[in-house]
């Protein structure tokens, strides 16, 4: 303390200009924010991250959004269009920058206190300054700087948290919108098919070959064929809207929205278990996070076994005395500091407090580490499930229900079979194109979900199994 | 030594023919050479050089085995085994058969022959050969576990017998019938009299085959034997239509075709353009007051039939059976008539679900869909067959007696379309035409319904079209 008092003797202007500058450094730009959490977030944004705030920016973005919009808007251009376009996107940014903005806060010095006075006794007039500081601010000013690095950290590792979650959704509903227009389209295909049978059936029945039983029996397929069409067209509908609020669409941009024909081919190879081990074990965010929150915690705790016990203020005086009747003057220099006694509070209950708030930081963070790799694990279960099985149905079912359809029609050609075969085989074909549009739809969500989860964002789908079970030999006799 | 020189040129006389060496010397040093078919070609009449001559056989897309001398007694030897036969040209069938085709070699004999058959059983199963129709020891009669043990995989048996009466026979397994039948095991027999015989004339063409059914799925090859009425394949020995040779004859040629049927339903075989009489069954010759004309005769089934006509009339005449779903080949029974309805496009329609649901992705299938008609691989057309007039629209049972005044004795060689003579054939007419009176008299009834339809529908046909659009 000796020391301390030594250091402030004589240097006390310059050092408060010092701090004050010093004090800046706790301090947090809109730039670095965005820079930190675009580099966070990684692929998720592609540094695309940006807050706008001037009407410039903001056209820009606009003109942005509508480029994306001119052609078939693919899962990366949905999620480029989301970060350029959603007002909830640019919401949870300005949220961002005002937590670490009140973050930064916390590493900055209370401002020192002037006071003036002025005294007349008699002849006597007496000035007095004086220059006050918190001296336990000063003090304890490096490692608060600290928490507040820690929470500032803490405010932008939870942003880019919400922001990997936003853009998840984002890929979840642009993967659920094109599958339910592919389907969409799909049961036109079907319906187109089933009209023209029952339709064939219905001439047939006009000129005496058919009877109303099997016209009826042929019909039947159509108006399912219709009933699936209906299901499938809200289906559309409804999803496509969906992405449609989570990307921030206006009324025109939705208009203009489109969306690719089908799913992307699912990729030539699975990740592999180790690939995903080494990507999910570097810088995960859920880690990370609870990690930020127990040094901050535990700095915190540090500091407050000290200023929950006393505070310390530290005063220069200078006073000058007037004597009107000799004329003379006579300056008066000194220190003055105030302590304040721990008499009634011993500061016991906020050191509980901090020390509380740590142990919970540190469970937190063990229960982190411990859900990470669990939820890890299925995640990865899910995606190559979904990787399996959708594979499975591309290279294996879909092909088999080809050879059947294709050698159907080799039948028909030679009048082995009738048209009505090929037709009760088309129901078949219909099931196991749907469930393999299904299987990719499910690889897709499920691979959103797990790159989330290795940026350290637990998201985990549940796959859905819906095997299509073909009535084995189909037509033919 | 003289009687393998002999199977040699045998060898050569039947075409195609091959005399096998790989089954061990040792083993088969006592047996007659097996002499091999690869071809399904009609192969010309074997004309013996051995015993008493006759006019031998032509056997329909067949042959005749040829057999040793072996102190005074005809030996043949029979090998039992599987074998591919083209059914149709671009149609095989794997079946079983004897010494590489199927039917099995015709064999042919005269009456009063010593007759030694060995019979090798290269099958995976065991079987044994009946002799069907003749005058034999009942132990020579080839029924497995009546008359014989069944002859295993691998082993060899011999059957020897006097041929005592001259007719047409047929030889088949009786063991695991159903399956070995079902599976083209069969030959032909025919006994010559020794001699001028009162009820037996002499003939210039002497042709011979049986009639046989197949299951075998469209795009696979082997028959399913379990299949008792459902066949989709009828077929003169072995072949389909228009893999049936024709029967090609000289003008006013007598002519006498025999028939065996070991089929599971009766065929009403019948010749256009002539006459014939039956003059012979399995039980000899006919006596001649049973004898009358015919055009048709119903073949029923393990039945034989012997037609003698003289083919006097030139030109070329169908000849077939006439249950008409059997000269056809594998077809649909539940496909719907379409005649009158306009379907074209709908099968298009119906079947592009996957393949188009696949040009969505990668693989294009646009190659696919323009295919102009294909079938399933090893699949024999349903009916076929370029005349010169166009499509003959047949398949199964179905051949042309062909009657040529130029044609050489002896030689049977396909003399080609015939020549018409000007103005005998049938044409388009091109002259005017009169609305034929209709007459309203038809749909009478002996008394009058108590209620009656609610609506009278009229059917309307037009003409018949295959399948098209696609
Ligand atoms: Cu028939």
């Amino acid at each position: 303390m000796k020391r301390v008092l030594d250091v402030f003797r004589g240097r006390l202007m310059l050092s408060t200009i010092a701090l004050a500058a010093l004090s800046g450094c706790a301090s947090v730009s809109l730039e670095q924010q965005m820079a930190k959490v675009n580099d966070e977030t990684g692929p998720f944004t592609d540094g695309r991250l940006a807050l706008a705030r001037t009407d410039r920016e903001r056209t820009q973005r606009a003109q942005t959004a509508a480029d994306l919009l001119k052609a078939p808007v693919g899962q990366r251009e949905a999620v480029h269009l989301a970060l350029v376009n959603s007002p909830a996107l640019q919401a949870l940014l300005a949220r961002g920058w005002a937590e670490s903005a009140d973050a930064a806060q916390v590493g900055r010095i209370a401002n020192p206190v002037f006071s003036f006075e002025r005294m007349v006794a008699g002849s006597e007039l007496e000035l007095g300054r004086a220059l006050s500081f918190g001296l336990l601010d000063l003090l304890t000013l490096p490692s608060r700087q600290g928490i507040a690095r820690r929470q500032i950290d803490q405010s932008q590792l939870r942003l880019a948290s919400e922001v990997v979650d936003q853009i998840t959704q984002v890929r979840q509903a642009w993967v659920r919108a094109v599958t339910a227009q592919q389907t969409f389209a799909y049961a036109q295909q079907v319906l187109t098919s089933a009209e023209a049978s029952a339709d064939l059936a219905r001439r047939l029945q006009s000129v005496g070959t058919f009877n109303r039983l099997s016209r009826a029996r042929e019909q039947a397929f159509y108006a399912d064929a219709a009933t699936r069409l209906a299901t499938a067209g809200h289906q559309a509908t409804a999803s496509r809207e969906e992405l449609v609020r989570l990307l921030g669409l206006d009324e025109t941009q939705a208009q203009a929205l489109r969306l690719p024909e089908r799913l992307p081919d699912l990729p030539k190879q699975a990740l592999e278990p180790d690939a995903v081990g080494s990507l999910a074990t570097r810088g995960r965010l859920d880690i990370r996070l609870a990690q930020a929150e127990l040094q901050t915690s535990a700095q915190a705790q540090g500091l407050n076994t000290f200023t929950s016990f006393t505070d310390i203020e530290l005063t220069a005086r200078r006073n000058t005395r007037f004597d009107n009747e000799s004329g003379t003057k006579s300056t008066a220099r000194g220190f003055e500091i105030d302590v304040r006694l721990p008499v009634f509070d011993w500061g016991g209950l906020q050191r509980d407090a901090m020390n509380a708030r740590t142990l919970a930081a540190t469970n937190r963070l063990e229960a982190t580490l411990r859900v990470a790799g669990s939820s890890l694990r299925e995640s990865y279960s899910a995606y190559r499930t979904a990787y399996d099985i959708a594979r499975h149905h591309r290279d294996e079912v879909v092909p088999l229900r080809k050879v059947i359809s294709e050698e159907n029609l080799l039948r028909y050609n030679g009048m082995l079979i009738g048209v009505f075969e090929l037709l009760a085989d088309s129901r078949d074909q219909v099931s196991t194109v749907m469930a393999a549009i299904d299987a990719e739809q499910q690889f897709w969500l499920a691979d959103a979900a797990l790159q989330a989860s290795l940026i350290g964002r637990p998201t985990n789908t549940t796959l859905s199994v819906n095997a299509s079970a073909p009535s084995g030999g189909g037509a033919g006799h | 030594m003289t009687s393998r020189r002999d199977f040699f040129r045998y060898a050569g006389v039947t075409g195609g023919a091959v005399a096998i060496s790989a089954v061990s010397r040792v083993a088969m040093a006592a047996l007659p050479e097996p002499v091999i078919q690869t071809r399904p070609d009609t192969m010309p009449p074997l004309v013996p050089d051995s015993g008493t001559p006759y006019n031998p056989v032509v056997t329909l897309n067949g042959w005749t085995l040829p057999w040793r001398m072996n102190q005074g007694v005809k030996e043949f030897h029979l090998v039992a085994e599987p074998v591919v036969r083209e059914m149709a040209p671009g149609f095989k069938a794997h079946l079983w058969g004897y010494n590489g085709q199927s039917p099995g070699p015709t064999i042919e004999v005269v009456e009063g022959d010593r007759v030694r058959v060995f019979v090798t059983n290269k099958l995976p199963e065991h079987t044994s050969i009946h002799w069907h129709g003749q005058r034999l020891p009942s132990g020579m009669d080839g029924v497995s576990g009546l008359t014989q043990p069944s002859i295993q995989p691998g082993k060899t048996f011999v059957y020897e017998f006097v041929a005592r009466r001259p007719g047409t026979f047929m030889y088949h397994p009786h063991a695991d019938e159903m399956t070995q039948m079902a599976m083209g095991m069969m030959g032909f027999w025919v006994t010559h009299p020794k001699a001028r015989h009162p009820l037996i004339d002499e003939v210039q063409r002497d042709f011979c085959f049986l009639l046989n059914a197949y299951d075998i799925d469209p795009g696979s090859y082997t028959p399913k034997t379990m299949t008792m009425t459902d066949f989709n394949l009828w077929s003169w020995n072995s072949r389909i239509f228009p893999g049936i040779d024709t029967l090609n004859v000289r003008l006013n040629d007598k002519v006498r075709i025999r028939i065996g049927n070991l089929t599971m339903t009766n065929h009403p075989i019948h010749v256009h353009g002539h006459e014939f009489t039956v003059t012979g069954t399995d039980g000899g010759p006919t006596p001649k007051a049973s004898r009358w004309p015919e055009v048709t005769a119903d073949i029923a089934v393990g039945q034989m039939r012997q037609i003698d006509f003289v083919a006097d009339e030139e030109g070329d005449w169908a000849f077939h059976c006439h249950k008409s779903h059997h000269t056809m080949n594998a077809m649909g029974h539940n496909v719907p008539m379409l005649i009158g309805v306009d379907h074209s496009g709908v099968a298009r329609k119906i079947n592009k679900l996957i393949p188009e649901y696949m040009v969505m992705g990668e693989r294009g299938m646009a190659d696919m869909t323009e295919m102009e008609m294909p079938i399933p691989d090893n699949t024999a057309p349903m009916m076929t067959g370029e005349g010169p007039f166009g499509s003959v629209e047949m398949g199964g049972m179905f051949s042309v007696l062909k009657v040529r005044r130029d044609q050489k004795p002896g030689d049977y060689k396909d003399p080609g379309w015939f020549k018409h003579p000007e103005g005998t054939v049938a044409h388009e007419y091109t002259g005017p035409l009169a609305e034929p009176a209709r007459f309203k008299a038809e749909g009478g009834q002996s008394m009058p319904r108590v209620q009656s339809p609610a609506k009278v529908t009229e059917v309307q046909v037009r003409k018949p079209a295959s399948h098209s659009g696609h």
